[in-house]
């Protein structure tokens, strides 16, 4: 089962793209494939019913009825005060969405060493769709002499993003980034200068420049995760694993009156053959 | 890749990889697929009308793996008609609704031999059209067990004036369909009503039918699928291929004809190949029609 639903994955992968459209700039266009650039290493459990092993739902709780409320009496509301709501509809939402981008359209080219790390938010590939895979090359090489990035506008889900166009080793990458009101001021963390020696300065600076060494990445690992697979190999090795019940079955009769109806059917049924 | 461009109805379809086998055991390759589809579509297509497709694909062909896939691709053509739904508590989705030839051509062309559906549409996705009882055989149990409790189901639902229809699941199993169409009757409806029938089964039949999924009860019996009866589930459309050794086809049957195939005892006969299945099509019509028209009220509920 695992194997299966890893090849799967990859399959969806490759054939796949989160968004395909065109990356546009002046008069060039070259269509694209948006996909994954990170895959999170993070390891997920299920959490499951200690006593059967169920896997357990999430379900939606009204306290004050004291009972599981059922998808259609769920609506939304934006609460401006204790217990007070602007209710909201799917429609009014939507009216407010922006349309799904076509294009990517680059409208300036920036340094992209000018933008504080903290703006980025999430990265993804662009890959080349038949037909643009030249096009494509020649940007990626434009892109990696001049040491710049494109700003474009482009929605993504519900949402409009501000992102920057990259060229990383041998492809282009987009990282989507924050707004400005998205991040919070710095001020008043750093403690206000005072009493600091120029001595206490130079020293510090000297012992950062003795640790200084090249980014390297691939020195660096989630400890971690690592140990939690050698843990579950381990662990898939030595013990079987609990079953979940094949389905939750509540016995339950039905509507006396149906019961009543069926049995006596069954009853001619069964005399006519 | 090879690749071939056609034009359906006006519009143009790059078709890629036809002549790769996707069933190797027999032979039939992916324009065979194709062609398949062609012929049977007048049938199958008012089966998938605006109803969200779940895509059963087979890139490599019946024997190798396969993926699900409710999304509709982002790479669909622009004039694909879609739907975006969205159940609570999941985010929206878009997906693909096999309207006319082109998409079902475009869909077939993604390998995906099977296409399933839901029983409500998608301008209703909490209202079921229909009620099925998805009869399926556990071990030393088969089709001919299941074309039983599918005539004495039939004969149960006749006594509270309950029409029904039938079809080959393609596999191993029976479908029996009751139409509903009226806009009243919720999923929770057809649940309760559904795991009743099959409870009452159960209780006067013990040897042969279990409304229980677990797997220690569906020995040598048929197990009454009565949860298929569920906004979230899909069923394999009628006429849609199955991913077998060989092209088998979720085909309707006549009740009279079941009867005379469950007499004869050969439980080959009840599976349909595709060949049998454009032939009979043309020749009988659409034996599932009254299944999309049929109003009908489930009683004593």
């Amino acid at each position: 089962m695992k194997n299966y639903s890893e090849s799967n994955r990859r399959h969806e992968m490759a054939v796949q793209g989160i968004w395909s459209g065109t990356i546009s700039f002046s008069l060039v266009a070259i269509p694209v494939q948006l996909v994954k650039a990170v895959e999170p290493g993070r390891v997920s459990f299920r959490l499951l019913h200690s006593k059967d092993y169920s896997p357990l739902q999430r379900r939606m709780f009204c306290p004050e009825e004291d009972k599981m409320v059922p998808p259609d009496e769920i609506i939304r509301g934006y609460e401006i005060g204790p217990g007070k709501y602007i209710l909201i509809t799917d429609e009014e939402l939507e009216s407010v969405s922006p349309e799904r981008s076509r294009t990517i359209e680059i409208v300036e080219f920036i340094d992209l060493k000018e933008v504080d790390s903290i703006y980025y938010d999430h990265p993804y590939y662009l890959v080349p769709s038949k037909g643009g895979e030249k096009a494509y090359r020649l940007l990626v090489e434009a892109m990696r002499r001049t040491n710049k990035a494109g700003l474009a506008k482009f929605v993504l889900g519900e949402r409009e993003y501000l992102v920057a166009v990259k060229s990383t080793e041998g492809a282009l990458a987009l990282i989507t980034l924050h707004y400005r009101d998205e991040i919070l001021p710095d001020e008043g963390i750093s403690p206000k200068e005072e009493g600091i020696e120029d001595e206490d300065k130079s020293r510090m600076q000297r012992n950062i420049k003795k640790m200084m060494a090249d980014f390297n990445p691939g020195k660096y690992a989630d400890g971690r995760r690592k140990k939690i697979v050698a843990l579950l190999k381990k662990k898939v090795k030595e013990k079987a694993p609990v079953q979940a019940p094949e389905i939750e079955e509540e016995e339950g009769e039905g509507p006396a009156d149906l019961i009543a109806a069926l049995e006596e059917s069954m009853r001619k049924v069964k005399k006519s053959r | 890749m090879s690749r071939k461009v056609v034009e359906v109805a006006g519009r143009r379809l790059s078709l890629s990889n036809l002549e790769k086998d996707l069933y190797p055991s027999y032979g039939f390759t992916k324009a065979h697929i194709l062609e398949y589809y062609r012929r049977i579509a007048k049938f199958i297509l008012p089966h998938l009308k605006d109803r969200a497709l779940t895509l059963k694909r087979y890139p490599e062909g019946v024997e190798k793996d396969f993926f699900f896939e409710k999304r509709c691709p982002s790479y669909r053509p622009v004039w694909l008609k879609t739907a975006d739904v969205h159940r609570h508590s999941e985010e929206r989705m878009t997906v693909c609704l096999v309207n006319d030839l082109e998409t079902l051509m475009w869909v077939g062309n993604l390998a995906s031999v099977e296409l399933h559906v839901p029983l409500a549409g998608v301008g209703s996705p909490e209202t079921p059209d229909s009620m099925v009882f998805d009869l399926d055989p556990g071990d030393q149990a088969n089709i001919l067990h299941c074309a039983r409790v599918a005539l004495i189901l039939r004969d149960l639902l006749l006594e509270l004036r309950v029409a029904s229809y039938v079809k080959t699941s393609g596999k191993k199993g029976l479908h029996v369909y009751v139409p509903l169409n009226r806009k009243e009757t919720t999923f929770e409806d057809t649940k309760k009503f559904s795991k009743t029938v099959a409870t009452i089964m159960q209780k006067n039949y013990p040897d042969l039918v279990t409304a229980k999924m677990a797997k220690e009860y569906r020995k040598a019996r048929v197990f009454i699928n009565w949860s298929q009866n569920d906004s979230s589930k899909t069923m394999i459309c009628v006429y849609s291929l199955r991913a077998r050794e060989r092209p088998v086809v979720s085909f309707p049957l006549g009740w009279k004809e079941l009867e005379g195939l469950a007499g004869q005892g050969n439980p080959e006969k009840l599976l349909v190949i595709q060949s049998e299945a454009v032939r009979r099509a043309e020749k009988q019509g659409d034996l599932f029609r009254e299944v999309l028209v049929k109003k009908q009220k489930l009683p004593h509920l």
